[in-house]
């Protein structure tokens, strides 16, 4: 594969990697428009910003196959990498100890639960290289029962990250050296932040006079839980639309 | 001794290097050492050498300390000495888990369709 190198060189700091001009994970999702927007509160696309992460992001994309299914830039200009579960500490240290990347603060770990797939738990890692001043947002999947290998050998960070992710979703993490409840009580059953348990939670606790002590008992709600439909049945965002045949890059 | 050797670099933890371009050519002899091990056709090992061959010739053509940071143009050398050490592991760690291999398993269908 002949590969065209150019250089980049981003705010003083000279980060030379070369640019490959096809990539088989980077997604575009780009709506070409003929006229310039004029409107004060839409906030300017800066191409440049664009343009430069989305060749980084090739980058990455082309050292690592192995790892890495998909690779975008949001609107925002925020780059994130989609990468498989069992690539979490090559892809990490990679990202933290080479030299092109030098991602050293992992600023924020967390999980997203959506209930509806296979995989129902997103794990993001944010990190953060004080050296280029950029951010990249590192993303895998997993679902209940599988564990996933700990951030801790690489970022000492992610230690109370990952006991947060277990005692919210139940996220297991293989390797890590202290993986206790760390925000709920510590008798609490229960997995808070996972999108079937209930807003109120399934107990509740009062202080008892007759057995002197605090008694969990199930929750009373004196009024029945209402939850309001706000979708309204017309359709919201005309202008994005999704495509029934996306164009994939293959 | 040629230059005034700095009191200190000002980052906790870090001291002066008292012999910054002998300790660089024996980090980057180790890298490029190490990358040979990958097969040639693997993306990190072109993209690695091209870098640490870059900097290499610039410590061999550069004597000056000052001039030399202000080229690699990457923070202080002592800063770009801790780098050298990190990419060394770090390619030492890549010829274990070969990730120029293809893609271990393709991701579930709408894993990552956002919104659902």
């Amino acid at each position: 594969m002949a590969a065209s190198l150019c250089r980049f060189v981003r705010g003083g700091f000279g980060r030379n990697f070369g640019f490959v001009s096809r990539s088989p994970a980077l997604v575009h999702a780009r709506f070409d428009s003929t006229t310039t927007e004029t409107r004060p509160t839409v906030r300017p696309k800066d191409e440049v910003t664009h343009n430069q992460l989305s060749a980084f992001g090739e980058y990455i994309a082309e050292i690592l196959p192995k790892y890495v299914q998909q690779v975008q830039v949001t609107c925002f200009n925020e780059l994130e990498v989609m990468i498989h579960p069992d690539g979490v500490v090559p892809v990490l240290l990679f990202l933290r100890d080479h030299t092109n990347a030098q991602f050293k603060n992992l600023t924020d770990q967390t999980a997203v639960d959506v209930p509806s797939r296979q995989n129902r738990f997103e794990l993001v890692y944010n990190l953060l290289s004080l050296r280029f001043n950029s951010r990249i947002r590192i993303k895998t999947y997993t679902d209940e029962l599988t564990p996933v290998d700990s951030a801790v050998p690489v970022h000492l960070a992610a230690n109370w990250y990952e006991r947060e992710i277990w005692d919210m979703y139940g996220v297991f993490f293989a390797n890590h050296p202290d993986l206790r409840r760390i925000l709920t009580d510590y008798g609490f059953e229960g997995h808070p932040f996972r999108k079937d348990f209930p807003l109120s939670g399934y107990v509740e606790v009062r202080y008892d006079d007759e057995v002197k002590r605090v008694v969990a008992e199930p929750v009373e709600l004196s009024q029945e839980f209402r939850k309001f439909d706000l979708n309204s049945p017309w359709e919201v965002f005309p202008a994005h639309r999704e495509s029934k045949d996306t164009p994939k890059l293959e | 001794m040629v230059g005034v050797l700095k009191k200190t670099t000002g980052l906790v933890g870090l001291a002066v290097s008292q012999n910054p371009h002998e300790r660089l050519r024996i980090l980057y002899s180790k890298i490029l050492a190490s990358l040979q091990t990958i097969p040639k056709d693997a993306a990190y090992r072109t993209y690695t050498e091209q870098l640490i061959n870059d900097r290499f010739d610039l410590v061999k053509s550069e004597p000056d300390i000052e001039k030399l940071e202000r080229k690699i143009n990457c923070g202080q050398i002592e800063e770009v000495i801790v780098q050298a050490e990190n990419e060394l592991s770090l390619s030492r760690k890549m010829v274990e888990w070969k990730p120029w291999e293809p893609l271990i398993e393709e991701p579930p269908t709408n894993q990552w369709k956002w919104p659902i």
